[in-house]
């Protein structure tokens, strides 16, 4: 490495370090938060809590963030398997077929991307409440497939296109049809691409706020960021339980992403070819 | 064992002829090697007949039977591709018998397949191992030993050994034999590579730009190639090419003028000439250019390369200068059956022996052979 190289290297570093610190600052402050007392939050709102105090977090359950969370989990859950399932299945064949009308296909489904969700808030309000699916999990599910499939199409594009052609030609003359060369050649070597669309999906999903809160009005279907933003107008005067609840609801995602960020930053990586 | 028949196969992409009307045929357990430089169309021929490719006109038969239209599976075609295209995610047993499942056959039945087929490749210990835990040649036998255990009525290789390294080519060439031997199956196998073809093939078919230019064994495309095509093709190094014209001619007797040679050569003609005044290419095997006989030209050396007991020597012989040739300065490759002390710009010459040489018609067409031959 020469001199210059080094000087880089170091400016970057210094970049990405002030930026993490920014990123992660409200992340810190709201763990300190809550195991902190009312009134130490107040006097002493960046020292480090008195003692390890874990009854905010009691609270934070008493009041409902478990059944916040179960919510959010099916949400997630059910989203993210139909989100994978569709584009995996969209994706295969749009990477395959050789019809013309496949890569316009293609490129309309890049198109809407561009379509941000604040645009479509009130004829989709309108669709969900015309089927009957206001305050329903499934009404939320069909949302937010419709918006993660296009991403996640892509993304899966991109993999297949790069997957190689002759595994799946074996596979054809070893007799297998088009359906069972996806399923039982394509399918099990996707791992990493499928790991890193779940973990994306479920993020977006697990911390959705605005459909939520347009749908979601009844207490007892609220996922978590709708229930929790519920807390804080409820319960004003005890910010360590609301911290203690949005630690709680934080915690499921970060595991998850320490456990896959390898796979996550892969595919990405590879995402653009 | 079946035959194989490709009957006049066209195929195009888009408006890309890649194959131009394709026919031979494979004899009942023939090994066939089909060779030709890259881009010609192998790989093209070997897919259609695998089925992986749709053919645009023509026929595919096995023992007689069209089979081009069949579904891949249904063609009782096995093939190898160059880079082995193993399944990561099956164990080496698992890709084996992959075919015999998916066509449902009970299990008992798909082991004892399995286990022949690594039995007569020597690889029945790697057969619980993933296919990334093996080295290049296990990886290539494991997919010669998928091939085998479908027991299909035609092998389809297409340039198996190319990812291999030089050693372990050699060590497969003489396996891919015995395995013939052995299995006296009919197989198709297509390389790049004249070498493979010539020590492997029982017969040989010359592609070149989607069309066959000869079919022959081994030696008969050696000795008597049909055009100047398969005569550079097949050996290493190439024949060399010298352009020289016709200064006299008798009915079949010709007498050819060479620059930087004082006398003129006398060659006896099997084809039609072009003519006194006419062009004409004089061709000479590197091995034909040593020897006794002949008029002597004198070149200094410009590069040996030493094979231990013999040597290449590339000759710089001024005037007389190769064309279409390995060497881009022209120089003259011979074969010296005996050692060479390497020694740039020392004097030697070579011998251009009549008798030994083969001559080119203007359209690339043999018209004369070394007399022996
Ligand atoms: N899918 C395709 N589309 C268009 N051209 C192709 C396709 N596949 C092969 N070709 C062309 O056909 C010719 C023969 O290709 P190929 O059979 O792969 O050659 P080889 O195996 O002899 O090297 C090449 O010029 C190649 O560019
Ligand atoms: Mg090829």
């Amino acid at each position: 490495m020469n001199g210059r190289t080094r000087l880089v290297a170091i400016g970057m570093h210094l970049i990405l370090t002030v930026w993490t610190i920014f990123v992660l600052a409200p992340i810190g402050l709201m763990l300190i938060s809550a195991f902190k007392s009312q009134a130490e939050i107040f006097t002493k709102p960046l020292s480090l809590p008195g003692s390890l105090n874990l009854s905010a977090f009691q609270r934070a359950w008493n009041i409902g963030i478990g059944s916040f969370m179960l919510n959010s989990l099916l949400v997630t859950v059910l989203s993210v398997a139909v989100i994978i399932t569709t584009s995996g299945l969209a994706a295969y064949v749009l990477a395959r077929s050789e019809a013309k009308v496949m890569k316009w296909l293609y490129i309309l489904i890049i198109a809407s991307f561009a379509i941000p969700v604040q645009s479509v808030l009130v004829p989709l309000y309108q669709m969900v409440s015309g089927g009957h699916m206001l305050n329903s999990q499934l009404g939320i599910v069909l949302p937010y497939a419709a918006f993660g499939i296009p991403f996640t199409t892509v993304l899966f594009y991109a993999f297949f296109l790069e997957f190689p052609r002759e595994l799946e030609e074996a596979a054809r003359l070893d007799g297998c049809s088009r359906l069972q060369i996806f399923f039982r050649i394509v399918v099990p070597l996707s791992g990493p691409v499928v790991a890193s669309a779940a973990i994306f999906q479920a993020v977006f999903n697990w911390n959705e706020f605005l459909l939520a809160l347009m749908m979601l009005t009844e207490k007892s279907v609220r996922t978590l960021p709708v229930g929790i933003y519920g807390l804080t107008t409820q319960y004003s005067s005890d910010w360590p339980a609301i911290m203690a609840a949005l630690t709680i609801a934080t915690l499921p995602l970060l595991i998850l992403f320490i456990l896959a960020q390898r796979h996550f930053v892969r595919s990405l990586a590879g995402l653009g070819k | 064992m079946p035959s194989l028949e490709i009957d006049n196969v066209k195929k195009s992409y888009d408006n890309f002829q890649a194959l131009k009307g394709v026919s031979f045929r494979a004899e009942p357990g023939e090994f066939v090697v089909m060779v030709g430089p890259s881009g010609c169309g192998k790989s093209t021929l070997l897919r259609s007949i695998a089925g992986l490719e749709t053919i645009s006109s023509g026929a595919i038969r096995i023992d007689g039977r069209d089979i081009a239209h069949d579904d891949p599976s249904q063609r009782g075609v096995a093939m190898v591709f160059q880079n082995y295209a193993l399944y990561p995610h099956m164990t080496v047993a698992q890709n084996m018998g992959f075919a015999l499942k998916m066509a449902g056959r009970p299990k008992a039945e798909i082991d004892a397949a399995v286990q022949r087929a690594a039995q007569i490749l020597r690889i029945t210990e790697h057969l619980e191992k993933k296919p990334k835990a093996l080295s290049g040649g296990q990886k290539q036998r494991v997919a010669i030993g998928r091939a085998i255990t479908r027991s299909p009525d035609v092998f389809l290789f297409d340039e198996p050994l190319s990812n291999l390294d030089a050693a372990l080519r050699s060590q497969m060439r003489i396996e891919l034999g015995r395995l013939h031997a052995e299995l006296k199956a009919t197989m198709v196998y297509v390389t790049h590579d004249q070498t493979e073809a010539m020590t492997m093939a029982s017969r040989i078919v010359v592609l070149n730009a989607g069309q066959i230019e000869q079919t022959g064994t081994p030696l008969e495309l050696y000795n008597r190639p049909t055009n100047r095509f398969v005569a550079g093709f097949l050996g290493t190094p190439r024949m060399n090419f010298f352009a020289g014209r016709v200064v006299r001619q008798d009915g079949s007797a010709i007498s050819v003028q060479l620059p930087g040679v004082d006398l003129n050569l006398d060659l006896t003609l099997e084809g039609e000439g072009p003519g006194v005044g006419g062009e004409i290419v004089l061709g000479a095997r590197p091995e034909a250019l040593d020897g006794a006989g002949g008029i002597e030209i004198k070149g200094t050396t410009a590069v040996v390369e030493n094979l231990g007991r013999e040597a290449l020597v590339y000759v710089d012989t001024g005037a007389l200068r190769t064309f279409d040739s390995e060497s881009q300065e022209g120089y003259v490759a011979v074969h010296r059956p005996y050692q060479v002390e390497a020694r740039f710009g020392a004097h030697t010459s070579i011998r251009l022996d009549a008798s030994r040489l083969y001559a080119f018609g203007p359209d690339g067409r043999s018209i004369a052979f070394p007399r022996s031959l």
